[in-house]
């Protein structure tokens, strides 16, 4: 069938949503909760004209001779408002947030100029006891838990796309308590048990569900001139990394990128060796120190992959795992230091 | 004004535990008849020639409903909707606690004719006593034979289960409904599919309001024809008028009528400023704008001067903060600022940027939720700034 979207004929297939035609043929229509994860038209920012009226443009499949409007007056206002509502419950902390210039919410609020608290009353406008309530009802229902080894959760930055709870192959989240209570989380609120696979992670779009670890003890680590820090890259890892790090930098070369983070040796998983990494971590500290006449105890090992349940199975041999998105945020946090570790030494 | 009763004419006077009592007056006829002479086609036929249309707020054709289900073959369910928790509502309460058999045989008769064997009514939560006098009733019946397998020695056999949910005002809405029953987060689902494509378990479902469904037996009885001529709703008056209460009346009676006849008037010393029409959700009519239907549950407000407006913005906005669900982002985060204007509101007077905010919040909230809930959530407030003048 054909369709009409901004005055322009396209074709459609029975059963497509106005999204993926739009997808298809390369018109841009932002959007939080949808995309890849579901269709549920919950962030209501997908929005799109038809005939005057807003339609979510994730969940509403095509019909004949359909009239759209991606663009609009009518669109964008709708689109800000939700985004700031969105942002007035969001903790708003960027500067020091894990995932600064990695944020879905960040862009879209930068492409709509959401630049302050709109909903939330300055110091002055308000009496001191409205301010008193406000913060109450505004910071009362935070949900932090680090407890597991694995994946971090901060319902500050959630702004309760659902994504996770789609995602997840354990069912293992969900919403506890309704209406501007919600949080997403696990049952009871118990810590997070399960086998980590870290889809959730890879899914949010915020920093509600972010990658366990001890980022300082990491840098110190990679910056001490005694440590010999060696990268263990897993298959596949190239790929993920570079969609990650195109949001913040040009840097293709990954040696250079791995170097300049303070990594003395990089060892590349190959297609023959997969899943036998355990193997090969293990020989770093024996043989290969021994080869190279180095203290094991000055080697520092470093895992770079998807598969986050390694941090649950970090022994004598392996340090530390790192995931693509730490690795990125590495680049990132340390992007402003032009000499890394390599020339610190030299 | 025609006097004819065809849901609250035996309350008070018959005894809700005793079903001899219903049957004494007439009771569970219909059902006989339907066994006997008619048929589901029959009684579709009739159902549709009346016009009923729902009597939970939304008003669609009840006989067009059941005849997208009736068509369908394979597993069905009927549902009624009990879930009335709409501020200021209570009728349908009333009807199970008052005649609980009226409703059964209507459920009864509903669900043969669209094919249904397994019935659910979801009672809201905080219902305990209408709870106890239907399981009762349920009981009754099924000794008498006038539910379970082979209804009165017929080809046909129902089910009726009580579904108590937990008292959410999101689970009146019919797939937030379904989903509850089904074991799930009570939230709306996205429409098409329609329940009467894909409902309850994935099978086509009707919801009917509780009130639809006792009209049924009366329909079945005196035929389609008779009851549109005569077609009655019940009216819940509250507020600042003499008798306070629900009142059966004709469909067509307008808000004044109701106002003057049913309720008798004005309280002594108290004068008129709006009603509100339909509950929280309801819109806002002042004086001159009482000619016309009344829409929605059917619950009038009456407001009268002495009114704290600001307090009663307060309650709504407050209400639908609390009964919002969660799932989409305009209702969530509108409905809970939308509050806290309102608390920022109560002497009258707000910043100009809370103005702005509120204007805004409206917006969104009317143009862009999920489900009908925040266009109802913006409805009061934007009728209280627009007809009552509330930002100074």
């Amino acid at each position: 069938m054909q369709i009409k979207i901004n005055n322009k004929k396209y074709a459609a297939k029975v059963g497509e949503t106005i999204f993926q035609v739009c997808m298809r043929e390369g018109i841009k229509i932002p959007t939080l909760c949808g995309a890849k994860y579901s269709h549920e038209g919950l962030c209501r920012v997908c929005v799109v004209e038809n005939s005057g009226r807003l339609i979510t443009s994730c969940n509403t499949k095509v019909c004949k001779d359909m009239d759209l409007v991606t663009e609009s007056e009518k669109i964008s206002k709708a689109r800000r408002i939700n985004l700031e509502l969105l942002w007035a419950d969001h903790a708003g902390k960027c500067a020091t947030c894990k995932k600064n210039r990695l944020c879905d919410l960040q862009k879209l609020a930068e492409e709509y100029r959401i630049e302050n608290f709109h909903f939330v009353p300055r110091r002055g406008e308000m009496t001191s006891s409205e301010e008193q309530k406000l913060l109450r009802d505004n910071w009362s229902r935070v949900v932090v838990e680090n407890e597991n080894p694995c994946i971090s959760r901060n319902s500050e930055f959630c702004v309760e796309c659902r994504r996770c709870i789609n995602i997840c192959p354990e069912q293992k989240f969900g919403f506890n308590h309704r209406a501007g209570d919600v949080v997403v989380g696990t049952p009871y609120e118990k810590v997070l048990d399960c086998s980590f696979c870290g889809k959730c992670v890879e899914a949010c779009p915020v920093a509600a569900l972010t990658d366990q670890n001890d980022f300082s003890k990491i840098i110190k680590d990679l910056d001490d001139l005694k440590k010999f820090s060696v990268a263990v890259i897993d298959l596949e890892m190239d790929g993920k990394i570079s969609e990650q790090l195109k949001n913040i930098s040009h840097e293709q070369n990954f040696e250079k990128i791995f170097f300049d983070l303070g990594f003395e040796k990089i060892i590349k998983l190959e297609e023959k060796e997969r899943n036998e990494e355990d193997e090969i971590i293990k020989n770093i500290r024996t043989e290969y120190a021994r080869k190279e006449k180095i203290d094991p105890k000055n080697i520092c090992t470093f895992f770079i992959s998807s598969k986050i349940y390694k941090k649950v199975r970090k022994n004598e041999y392996l340090d530390y795992v790192l995931s693509e998105r730490e690795v990125v945020r590495l680049v990132r946090d340390r992007g402003n230091i032009v000499a890394g570790k390599m020339k610190i030494k030299a | 004004m025609n006097n004819i009763k065809i849901i609250t004419e035996h309350w008070g006077k018959i005894n809700p535990l005793k079903i001899e009592d219903y049957v004494s007056v007439g009771g569970y006829e219909a059902l006989k008849e339907f066994i006997e002479k008619s048929d589901s086609e029959g009684a579709l036929k009739e159902v549709k020639l009346s016009r009923l249309s729902g009597r939970g707020g939304a008003g669609f054709l009840t006989g067009v409903k059941w005849e997208m289900v009736s068509a369908q073959k394979g597993e069905k369910y009927f549902v009624c909707n009990l879930d009335e928790s709409e501020p200021g509502t209570y009728k349908d309460r009333l009807i199970a606690e008052n005649n609980p058999h009226l409703l059964l045989e209507g459920l009864v008769l509903s669900a043969l004719t669209i094919g249904a064997k397994k019935s659910y009514i979801y009672l809201n939560g905080n219902y305990e006593k209408a709870k106890e006098v239907l399981a009762r009733a349920i009981l009754q019946a099924q000794e008498r034979k006038f539910l379970g397998t082979k209804i009165l020695s017929s080809k046909y056999s129902l089910e009726i289960e009580i579904f108590s949910g937990a008292g959410a005002y999101i689970c009146g809405e019919e797939t937030a409904l379904l989903s509850s029953i089904e074991g799930n987060r009570g939230e709306p689902k996205m429409r098409p599919p329609y329940p009467t494509e894909c409902g309850l378990f994935g099978k086509p479902t009707v919801v009917n309001n509780a009130e639809t469904i006792a009209s049924i037996p009366w329909i079945i009885q005196n035929g389609g024809k008779k009851y549109l001529k005569c077609a009655t709703k019940l009216f819940v008056l509250g507020g600042s008028v003499k008798n306070m209460g629900v009142f059966e009346a004709p469909i067509a009676t307008t808000i004044d009528e109701a106002i003057t006849k049913l309720g008798g008037g004005m309280q002594d010393g108290k004068e008129f400023w709006f009603a509100q029409v339909g509950g929280a959700s309801g819109g806002i009519y002042l004086e001159k704008e009482l000619g016309g239907p009344i829409l929605g549950s059917g619950a009038i407000l009456v407001v009268d001067r002495t009114a704290d407006i600001y307090d009663l913005l307060l309650s709504w906005t407050g209400f639908f903060r609390r009964e919002s669900c969660g799932k989409c982002v305009p209702c969530r985060e509108g409905t809970f600022r939308l509050h806290e204007i309102a608390e920022r509101l109560v002497d009258g007077e707000i910043a100009d940027r809370d103005k702005e905010a509120l204007n805004d919040i409206l917006w969104t909230l009317e143009n862009t939720t999920f489900c009908p809930l925040g266009k109802f959530a913006a409805t009061a407030v934007r009728n209280a700034i627009d007809k009552l003048g509330i930002l100074k």
